[in-house]
């Protein structure tokens, strides 16, 4: 039966996802109009709101090109590992205190062990499209994410260890105000890694639109396409509802359905946020990129958890 | 438990058509997508019985880690022809027979220390670190060492190379 519900909050994922792409994108328009002075969509639907809607169906209907040198059945089923994963990690989400819709007494660990098979199906579908470009891409996107999947684990322990619980419910219950500057170091980390994670600007380097014309996708279109962008912006929901939820107390200072509708409004803030560093700041470089990886960040996370280890015993 | 059942057959499933693709393909790429779903198949057998932590440390580090470095080395393998990079020879029978050496010995080995010193199996992640972090700390950390010095070795051997 647990694998039944497990089955269908994976469906329930995917939908938050596809939806929150479709919402997101239209944010994001407006974001970046916001930021460079332009209006953004404005034609169709109040506030351009249902440009979305025209979108959709052109991903859809447009045609699906495969290259003849591709590997087909990996360059053909590539792009569902990518999504899926992102949104099967969700699950574990603690939506409202006392619920989430799988409490597994290793959530957290789950939450930062799924996503990882994101970054095969990334480097499968960069070499299954036979080019230079997309190879190039999916290297830069794999020593991308597994570096900075180690600054990001450790941000996340320092929770851990002042909730004394891999369960994400328990460290929601175990959350105390007094936490966030406490762990303000690891919030920051966390935020900075996750963005790198989702492959978003300024951590674009392997999409790199001018140099590698959009790296490990390059040869896609279509649905198959949109399947990238919908990881990228699942990436983002999952990761600001995980750090709403862990960092910054879920639902505090509400309870209940306030409670969620808090958790809501600080992913939302969260999403902003992202948006507005990647229309912010440029692109990093590729060795920059990695020296902050491992010079600042992984440091740092260090410090903060010999900070927490230190406040701990005086608890 | 019907489903419990059958997710049971999925993951031997998944263990056995992953091996059987790794040892009877020549395409190196669809090798390591054999041994990915032959590693997700054991991460699903830790579950069934009652192991999360193990089943999420499996795809944390063998599928998100292991699995990435095979694939990145065939990426950046030497495609002389520009095809797709396959295994040009293969010895069939000496690596059956070093399979099954290697597999009696492993099982031989265990055989002994199972109800030993292992975690019962309806323990969890505490278990496993209490044993890990306790009487076991002195081998833990021997082995973080060593992999530590071949990690070293690793970047003096690469260095040299390119002072080469």
């Amino acid at each position: 039966m647990t694998l039944l519900w497990g089955f269908l909050w994976g469906v329930a994922g995917m939908t938050v996802i596809a939806v929150g792409a479709i919402l997101g994108v239209w944010w994001e328009r407006k974001v970046a109009a916001r930021i460079q002075m332009r209006y953004g969509p404005q034609q169709i639907g109040p506030f351009g709101s249902l440009q979305m809607i025209a979108d959709v169906p052109k991903l859809l209907f447009k045609e699906d090109i495969i290259p003849d040198s591709a590997d087909k059945p990996i360059f053909k089923y590539a792009p569902l590992f990518v999504f899926g994963p992102i949104a099967v990690s969700m699950v574990v989400i603690p939506f409202s205190a006392g619920w989430a819709p799988l409490n597994t007494s290793v959530g957290v660990l789950f939450f930062l062990a799924v996503p990882s098979i994101e970054v095969i199906a990334i480097l499968l579908s960069a070499w299954a499209s036979h080019n230079t470009l997309s190879t190039l891409g999916g290297i830069r996107a794999t020593a991308q994410m597994i570096s900075y999947e180690v600054p990001r684990s450790l941000a996340v322990l320092a929770i851990v260890l002042l909730a004394g619980s891999l369960r994400p419910l328990d460290v929601v219950d175990a959350w105390r105000w007094w936490w966030l500057p406490l762990t303000f170091i690891a919030f920051l980390i966390y935020f900075i890694a996750s963005i790198a994670e989702m492959n978003r600007g300024p951590f674009d380097i392997p999409e790199a639109e001018s140099e590698l014309v959009a790296g490990y996708f390059a040869d896609y279109s279509g649905m198959r396409w949109a399947s990238f962008m919908m990881a990228e912006y699942g990436g983002m929901i999952s990761a600001s509802l995980f750090g709403a939820a862990l960092f910054l107390g879920a639902g505090w200072p509400f309870t209940g359905a306030l409670g969620v509708v808090a958790l809501i409004v600080k992913t939302i803030a969260l999403m902003t946020i992202v948006m507005w560093v990647k229309w912010t700041l440029p692109r990093l470089r590729q060795d920059h990129l990695m020296s902050f990886c491992w010079k600042v960040l992984t440091p740092l996370a260090l410090v903060q958890l010999v900070i927490v280890g230190v406040v701990l015993p005086w608890l | 438990m019907t489903l419990t059942i059958l997710a049971f057959a999925l993951s031997g499933l998944l263990m056995a058509g992953g091996a059987a693709v790794v040892a009877l393909t020549r395409d190196l790429m669809r090798m390591v997508i054999g041994l990915g779903t032959f590693l997700l198949g054991v991460a699903g057998m830790f579950l069934f019985y009652g192991q999360a932590f193990l089943a999420t440390a499996q795809v944390f580090v063998y599928v998100g880690g292991v699995l990435v470095l095979f694939v990145f080395a065939v990426m950046v393998v030497h495609r002389s022809s520009g095809g797709r990079p396959v295994l040009e020879s293969r010895h069939d029978i000496g690596a059956a027979v070093i399979a099954l050496g290697v597999s009696g010995m492993v099982i031989l080995s265990l055989q002994d220390s199972v109800g030993g010193w292992l975690p019962a199996s309806a323990s969890g992640g505490a278990a496993i670190a209490t044993e890990l972090l306790g009487g076991h700390l002195v081998v833990f950390e021997l082995l973080g060492a060593l992999l530590l010095a071949a990690l070293v070795a690793v970047l003096v051997i690469v260095g040299a190379g390119e002072r080469r």
